[in-house]
């Protein structure tokens, strides 16, 4: 579990780096705009296996995400502030709304917490909508474009944002954070009796978890320039955010990477082929993965691709 | 004090309490038999409403009385439901059962949309319009009638499971499944039966639903929220907190309608705040547990 | 020096009572069984003593430190580590992760990662696992299993260590390792408290014993007074003479 650099992975990983860097002068708008989505969503979907990894299953990331959305949209609209401290402004308030939230509801079995997050995300929903003088109600909220308009800028943001969320990652699973995190997950109350205050990581997992959907939805609300409650709160994110992770391997790394591109690929395909709807794949696939790979793609690699090159699996 | 203000939202609170009984009754004997908690209970409801909505559209049927109709057709679909993908899942871990529901309940929530377009649909009757006069209160012809068909729905599944074979087998096998194993008792096909029982009560539900409030994909899923919310009120898979949950939640509706200023569009969202006030005084819900 | 004083400990589920008015002492170095037919309430006293219940009337003492009422990490905190009747290994962690998750959240002040790995590879060690530090638990025997048990609650290093049924299903040989274990746990300053069916390990390895029936306590003592007190005879008699494990010679 402990993770250490190689020199062919390092050595990978700077080549991958220097292609994701130069990537916008190679490809068109169109690609550009959906590697700037598909980044957004690896990010909320790296940002949910966060809290995942300590057994908790949140349906409400919407709530996060549209909390960070909002604060960006409305503190540009009223003072002006940059997007970008708008976008950290939204981190940190949805950080604070999570640590609030979780020490009220962590402590509650697993099932009773997931159910609260997706009321949580609908009162969010209610709330903006009873409230339009000072959220813009239904009506929604309008930033101007981010960076002017100028999408290399908007990639090499999200891109950066992308690297924290991988780095945080790194560090979690080489710290004592991961031992927590899996033993609470594998069996709380003997974690607990072993030392582990396991609502304190908890909320810590998801107080994390809420920092980067926080953050995205603020650099949301300035890259689309307009955001309505039905959407930044909507279910719909909150699933999309759970099934990548949960196709593509939970508590890994590559498991959300891999689960968003897949996904995304069949989003984007889904979407000029039918105009609502597009999101009856996820439930397909979250069906399919829980009766067929609970592991994912990547414990399904694991288990059929790497015996037949003999290389064994241990777990 | 406007007393006929406050027996007017005492009225319409125990109106829509019944509708709310009725919705949660099924996912309350999912829970109490089975242990699993159905995410996608709401969708057999919306299923339910869209059935009663076509039936009155296409063919006529008044939705008071395609309501059988809608609960035999989900008896069926919910039994193919459990046979495919519950029973694999019987012995999983929760977050198991909940991914698994919860993406069926994301599965028939688009493909309604696919199916049927987002726009929300209402069944008007003859009748819609009409209401009596009870003392100092209104009380809507159509709301009555539902109010009086989920009250005969509850009855009706509680003597089913006092004294009926199939409901008393329910009932023993939620209270210990290997004892009632032991004494020869078919659990898996009790299991089978409860969950059909279960998605018809949705589907007549549904009709109910289609009368009082508009059909669309969506319905579903808000019906879950205070079906949850129900659920944690009343103690979970128990019946008769299932029913004291309602009430609290519909009185609680109607009152903060009536007393709130702009209180209807707040009380949307009376079924989170009330969850989360119950999970933090008393995690096992008020009316106490039957089942963790 | 009495390092645990339980008073009165009571704990009822619905209307039966599991523990019923159990008073005890445990002086430091001792090693006391808790012994008693099955159902008599000894793991229950294990639960409460170490947090996972807490009691409805009664008082535990941890060095005159009350721990009612503390979370079980707390109590972990203060200094009691416990294995698990049934073997509870995390798993899809080593044998070796296992052990440093004790050490790393079970110790106060917290130590580095470093100095976890170190003492739980040593702590393996000890207890015999030490070829088999990466191996995952559930391609281990049960004997190793309960090695894995205790090298974890070891590593917390509790100033109190709650045993819970580590001899049974152990074969004679695997039996003497484990007495052999249980000495030296003790003589490096740990004071043990055991829940034994196997009477031969009983009776060879305690101090005292402490006998439990119905949730109360009915003889309290060193081994040879307690196995001819007639109340404990009665007890056993009760129950099937095939609860006492006996190995075999």
């Amino acid at each position: 579990m402990s993770r250490s650099l190689s020199w062919k992975k390092g050595l990978g990983l700077v080549a991958l780096a220097l292609i994701l860097i130069s990537y916008p002068k190679l490809v068109d708008s169109y690609f550009l705009h959906l590697s700037v989505a598909t980044l957004l969503a690896m990010i909320m979907a790296c940002s949910w296996d966060i809290l995942a990894r300590t057994g908790q299953v949140s349906v409400g990331q919407a709530g996060l995400f549209g909390i960070g959305a909002y604060t960006a949209a409305l503190l540009y609209q009223k003072v002006h502030l940059h997007p970008i401290l708008g976008m950290l402004a939204g981190a940190l308030l949805a950080l604070m709304v999570a640590i609030g939230l979780g020490y009220l509801t962590l402590r509650l079995r697993g099932i009773y917490f997931s159910i609260t997050t997706i009321a949580f995300a609908e009162a969010l929903s209610v709330i903006w909508l009873m409230t339009p003088s000072i959220t813009g109600g239904a009506m929604g909220v309008s930033t101007p474009p981010l960076f002017g308009g100028n999408r290399e800028h908007a990639y090499y943001l999200i891109l950066t944002l992308f690297g924290l969320v991988l780095l945080a990652l790194w560090l979690i699973e080489s710290s004592r954070l991961n031992f927590a995190f899996t033993a609470i997950r594998e069996n709380e109350e003997v974690a607990n009796v072993m030392g582990i205050n396991p609502t304190r990581y908890k909320v810590l997992a998801f107080a994390i978890s809420a920092f980067f959907a926080g953050f995205a939805g603020g650099f949301y609300s300035h890259y689309n320039t307009y955001i309505i409650p039905y959407e930044v709160f909507g279910l719909g994110i909150s699933i999309a955010c759970l099934v990548m992770p949960i196709f593509g391997g939970l508590y890994t790394i590559l498991g959300p990477i891999i689960g968003t591109i897949l996904i995304k690929a069949i989003e984007e395909y889904l979407r000029v082929t039918i105009s609502y709807g597009h999101q009856i794949a996820y439930g397909l696939i979250l069906v399919m993965v829980v009766l067929f790979m609970p592991e994912g793609l990547i414990g399904l690699y694991k288990r059929r691709i790497l015996p037949l090159w003999g290389r064994g699996t241990e777990s | 004090m406007d007393w006929p203000s406050f027996f007017q939202s005492i009225a319409n609170g125990v109106l829509i309490a019944g509708l709310y009984a009725a919705v949660t009754l099924g996912l309350t004997l999912v829970l109490g038999v089975m242990g699993i908690v159905n995410f996608a209970h709401g969708e057999l409801v919306m299923l339910g409403a869209y059935n009663t909505f076509w039936f009155y559209t296409l063919l006529g049927l008044d939705p008071l009385v395609s309501l059988s109709l809608s609960g035999l057709l989900l008896f069926f679909i919910g039994i193919g439901i459990y046979r495919f993908t519950i029973r694999p899942i019987l012995k999983d871990p929760p977050l198991n059962q909940l991914l698994l529901t919860l993406g069926l309940s994301i599965f028939f929530q688009n493909l309604a949309m696919i199916l049927w377009k987002t726009d929300s649909r209402s069944v008007i009757t003859s009748y819609s319009g009409m209401s009596l006069h009870l003392g100092m209160v209104h009380i809507g012809l159509t709301r009555l009638i539902t109010f009086l068909l989920a009250v005969t729905l509850t009855i009706l599944l509680v003597l089913f499971l006092y004294k009926a074979r199939p409901g008393r087998a329910m009932r023993a096998v939620s209270e210990n499944n290997t004892a009632s194993w032991l004494i020869g008792i078919n659990v898996q096909r009790t299991y089978l039966l409860a969950f059909g029982v279960a998605s018809a009560i949705a589907g007549a539900s549904g009709a109910l639903v289609s009368t009082v409030m508009y059909t669309f994909p969506m319905v579903g899923f808000k019906l879950s929220l205070k079906a949850f919310c129900i659920l944690v009120l009343g103690g979970l898979g128990n019946i008769p907190g299932a029913l004291f949950g309602s009430l609290i939640l519909g009185l609680t509706e109607s009152f903060v309608g009536t007393y709130v200023p702009e209180g209807s569009g707040w009380a949307e969202g009376i079924s989170f705040i009330l969850l989360i006030i119950i999970l933090l005084i008393k995690p096992t819900g008020l009316a106490g547990t039957r089942r963790e | 020096m009495t390092l645990l004083r339980v008073e009165n400990l009571t704990k009822r589920f619905g209307g039966l009572a599991a523990v019923h008015h159990v008073s005890f002492g445990i002086d430091r170095g001792e090693i006391v069984s808790l012994i008693g037919p099955n159902g008599a309430g000894k793991t229950t006293i294990f639960n409460l003593i170490s947090g996972v219940y807490s009691p409805d009337a009664g008082q535990i003492l941890l060095e005159n430190e009350s721990l009612v009422g503390r979370r079980p990490f707390e109590v972990c905190q203060k200094g009691v580590g416990r294995t698990f009747q049934i073997m509870q290994p995390f798993p899809h962690m080593t044998v070796l992760e296992n052990v440093v998750v004790s050490a790393l959240f079970g110790r106060v002040p917290k130590i580095s990662m470093t100095q976890a790995r170190k003492e739980a590879s040593e702590l393996c060690r000890l207890v015999g696992l030490g070829e088999k530090q990466g191996a995952f638990p559930r391609n281990l025997t049960v004997a190793d299993q309960k090695r894995i048990e205790i090298a974890r609650a070891l590593a917390v290093r509790p100033k109190l260590l709650l045993l819970d049924e580590v001899m049974s299903g152990l074969t004679p040989t695997e039996t003497v390792e484990a007495i052999g274990l249980v000495r030296r746990i003790r003589q490096s300053g740990v004071t043990i408290l055991l829940i034994e069916h196997v009477m031969k390990v009983v009776m060879g390895i305690s101090d005292r014993i402490i006998v439990l029936h119905h949730g109360e306590k009915i003889a309290e003592g060193p081994a040879a007074e307690v196995t001819n007190d007639p109340r404990v005879i009665e007890a056993y008699l009760g129950e099937h003479i095939e609860d006492l494990e006996e190995p075999p010679c």
